[in-house]
């Protein structure tokens, strides 16, 4: 009897101990090593949500071994919300993200009130001074007076579309005015060719999006800003616009599986409207920039206006607070910002990047990225990082409704509101 | 020195236990549950502590950074004043109906059809195949035949039916409708399997004798076969109910609860609060609600079949 209790006293015990030591793990570490020490690797992690991206950057972390003998690896997810949750978790644990993808705006902020990401303000100094990085894009960075982080990427909103159609059409010229615009759909749609790409998920705000920023610049920021409202007389007539050109049966279904750029490879639709990344989404498709498709600077629906209101995104490339190789990460990031870094990486997918210094070989996207520096643009910040996540997951909502069956759109509006309301509230 | 022979233990119908030795004292009592301690120790670590935790989660605003705020029953009143989510309860309740409806009758008809049959095997297999293909594969192909220019709106326009252009998963309820209809396709034949495993059950000499007193089709079916298919027919509405509570992959696939909300059950609901909205507090107080209807309702129904069946 008494081994067995001296057993049974002993399994307890070796019970607890394991428990203790599992329920230890899950803690915040409170260990000099979890503290940041800084040992330097020859190879960084790189997290991110963009999988299909992964032999573009796989080819940057080749270059960057070669340039500084420091490689990265990157570790893709392919589902956004699911990479969302993980690098939100990972900050629980005692392994900290050497360096992780991210996105501007509230989401970005929520990181940096936390303390969880480090601070780059001292690279963007010299970065700016060395004309590696626009000085307009430090705002998107800057919290408090301070960077975090530095951009991952930049790209302009332009209208693509399939050089094939637009010749079928008759279509000789690309639009240089919103009326010149609406007769290229007419023209495309006369030819048995639906006008415009269009979406009822994620992307179904768009065209919201283009119609306001075109429309009513001020009334764009100020929506982003909580400062009118979603029920306010211009947005209400830019829904309404919208739904004039869904009742003219300008938009493809709504509903479609078919990727986008499969749609304008097949012909399927005539213009889709995106972000300058969508060429590396058409050259995967074997399709060519300048023969197979090419894209024009969307025009603004107010002929008033001063200046072109181009739709701008540019996501952060950060490091957590803290991490273990925070020398490492300095290095690479330093490098990332290059000149030779940004044309390897612009090449590697035909992309533009955020330096004007970088060689674009796409003849177009070049020119875009001279252009667009130039007095003749207002850029503006993409309505999904210019808007609060809870605000723009319930607009999202509304919109998808909205293109697949146009109607009254002020319930909708006043559904978006609500969640606005609620949301400027706790911020004040 | 006599041996004594030990008298051969006798097996009863039950397990003894504990067991005991030859001088009758209890041996292994106390070191046997130890064994059980690392089975134990794993589900506790993986399911009972994460429970109380999204417990304590869902009276909190929590953002998965930083530290929960305690809101009481905050998150819990928004959930039932909000439009939104009770169109998903709504949408889930209509998952409960169909799925307890269609895929268990059509299934039954497979099975009571076929049963018997020269060919019943082969019969059978067409339904049965749906069941290997995974939940977001169904989506994935249903949502290919439903969409406008689907495969479905195809073969009514080549046959000049009416219908053609119908965006199927464009409206509620109809795209609620119509992805049971797409899980109906999957579901009906494991369903057809358990009620041939419970026609198999059904003893020969009852039916036989019912067939001699001239009980045939429907009849046989009413009063001799469905009585004996009950506790089969018991574990296929459990299933059915439990599955359709949290109905999340086919609907995620193929419209992910749109257009708007209007296909959105609770299940996609608590994904959304929690991985897209980032409110951890607000999908922790529907995860914990949809737990307990599910259980409840798992509960509820079988208390009342299984006591039912004991009074027999």
């Amino acid at each position: 009897m008494a081994r067995i209790a001296n057993r049974t006293t002993a399994l307890t015990a070796l019970a607890v101990a394991g428990a203790l030591a599992l329920s230890a793990c899950g803690g915040g570490g409170g260990s000099p090593a979890a503290k940041g020490e800084d040992k330097p690797v020859d190879s960084l992690k790189f997290y991110n949500d963009k999988g299909g991206w992964k032999e573009a950057f796989v080819q940057v972390g080749a270059a960057s071994k070669k340039d500084i003998g420091v490689g990265m690896e990157p570790v893709g997810y392919s589902d956004s919300n699911a990479y969302t949750a993980f690098v939100r978790s990972s900050f629980r644990t005692k392994e900290k993200a050497d360096l992780f993808s991210w996105h501007t705006g509230k989401e970005l902020e929520d990181l940096v009130d936390q303390k969880l990401v480090a601070e780059t303000t001292d690279q963007w100094t010299k970065a700016v001074a060395d004309g590696n990085i626009p000085e307009q894009l430090k705002q998107y960075f800057t919290f408090d007076g301070k960077q975090y982080c530095v951009p991952l990427n930049a790209g302009y909103w332009v209208m693509y579309y399939n050089k094939a159609v637009f010749k079928k059409a008759g279509i000789t010229a690309t639009p240089k005015t919103w009326t010149e615009l609406l007769a290229v759909a007419d023209k495309v749609k006369a030819a048995g060719v639906k006008p415009f790409y269009q979406t009822n998920i994620l992307f179904s705000f768009v065209w919201f999006e283009t119609l306001l920023a075109g429309k009513d610049p001020d009334l764009y920021d100020a929506l982003a800003a909580g400062k009118a409202k979603y029920t306010d007389p211009g947005v209400v007539e830019v829904m309404n616009d919208w739904k004039k050109m869904l009742d003219a049966g300008l938009f493809s279904d709504p509903g479609s599986k078919t990727e986008p750029q499969a749609q304008l490879k097949s012909g399927d639709v005539a213009m889709i409207n995106f972000g300058t990344w969508f060429s590396g989404n058409l050259n995967t498709l074997k399709m060519k920039a300048g023969t197979d498709y090419d894209f024009f600077v969307i025009p603004n629906v107010n002929p008033a206006l001063p200046k072109t209101s181009m739709i701008f995104e540019t996501g952060p490339v950060c490091s957590a607070a803290q991490s273990d190789h925070a020398s490492t990460v300095t290095k690479w990031t330093d490098w990332w910002v290059t000149p030779q870094a940004q044309t390897a990486w612009a090449n590697s997918r035909g992309d533009l990047s955020f330096n004007p210094k970088a060689e674009v070989k796409d003849p177009g996207l070049a020119t875009l990225n001279k252009d667009v520096g130039g007095d003749g643009y207002r850029l503006i910040n993409r309505w999904f990082e210019a808007t609060p996540v809870p605000v723009a997951t319930k607009a999202l909502e509304v919109f998808g409704a909205f293109v697949t069956k146009p109607g009254d759109p002020m319930p909708g509006l006043q559904k978006i509101q609500d969640e606005a309301d609620k949301y400027w509230a706790k911020q004040k | 020195m006599t041996s004594t022979v030990q008298s051969p233990v006798r097996r009863t119908s039950k397990p003894q236990w504990p067991v005991r030795n030859a001088q009758g004292a209890r041996t292994g009592s106390r070191v046997a549950p130890l064994f059980g301690l690392p089975a134990t120790g794993i589900v506790a670590l993986l399911l009972y502590l994460p429970f109380l935790w999204t417990t304590y989660i869902s009276f909190t605003e929590y953002n998965g950074l930083g530290s929960p705020i305690w809101v009481g029953l905050t998150n819990y009143k928004a959930m039932f004043s909000d439009p939104d989510l009770v169109g998903a309860l709504t949408n889930t309740l209509l998952w409960v109906v169909g799925m307890v409806t269609l895929p268990v009758v059509l299934g039954l008809l497979v099975a009571v059809l076929t049963y018997g049959h020269r060919w019943g095997t082969w019969l059978r297999l067409p339904f049965l195949l749906p069941y290997a293909i995974s939940g977001v594969a169904v989506g994935v192909i249903w949502g290919f035949v439903l969409q406008p220019d689907g495969a479905l709106g195809q073969a009514l326009g080549f046959f000049g039916l009416p219908g053609a252009s119908t965006g199927w998963l464009q409206a509620g309820p109809g795209n609620t409708l119509m992805m049971i209809v797409a899980v109906t396709w999957q579901a009906a034949g494991v369903n057809a399997l358990l009620f041939v495993v419970g026609l198999q059950s059904i003893p020969a000499e009852p039916l036989e004798a019912a067939r001699l007193d001239g009980a045939e089709g429907f009849r046989l079916f009413r009063y001799h076969l469905w009585p004996q298919l009950r506790p089969i027919t018991t574990v296929v509405i459990g299933l059915s109910i439990v599955g359709s509570l949290k109905t999340f992959d086919v609907v995620w696939v193929m419209t992910q609860g749109g257009p708007g909300t209007s296909s959105e059950t609770l299940a996609l609901s608590m994904y959304k609060e929690t991985f897209v909205l980032n409110d951890y507090g607000q999908g922790a107080a529907i995860a914990l609600f949809l737990s307990l209807v599910t259980f409840a309702a798992s509960v509820l129904y079988l208390r009342y079949q299984l006591a039912d069946g004991d009074t027999r």
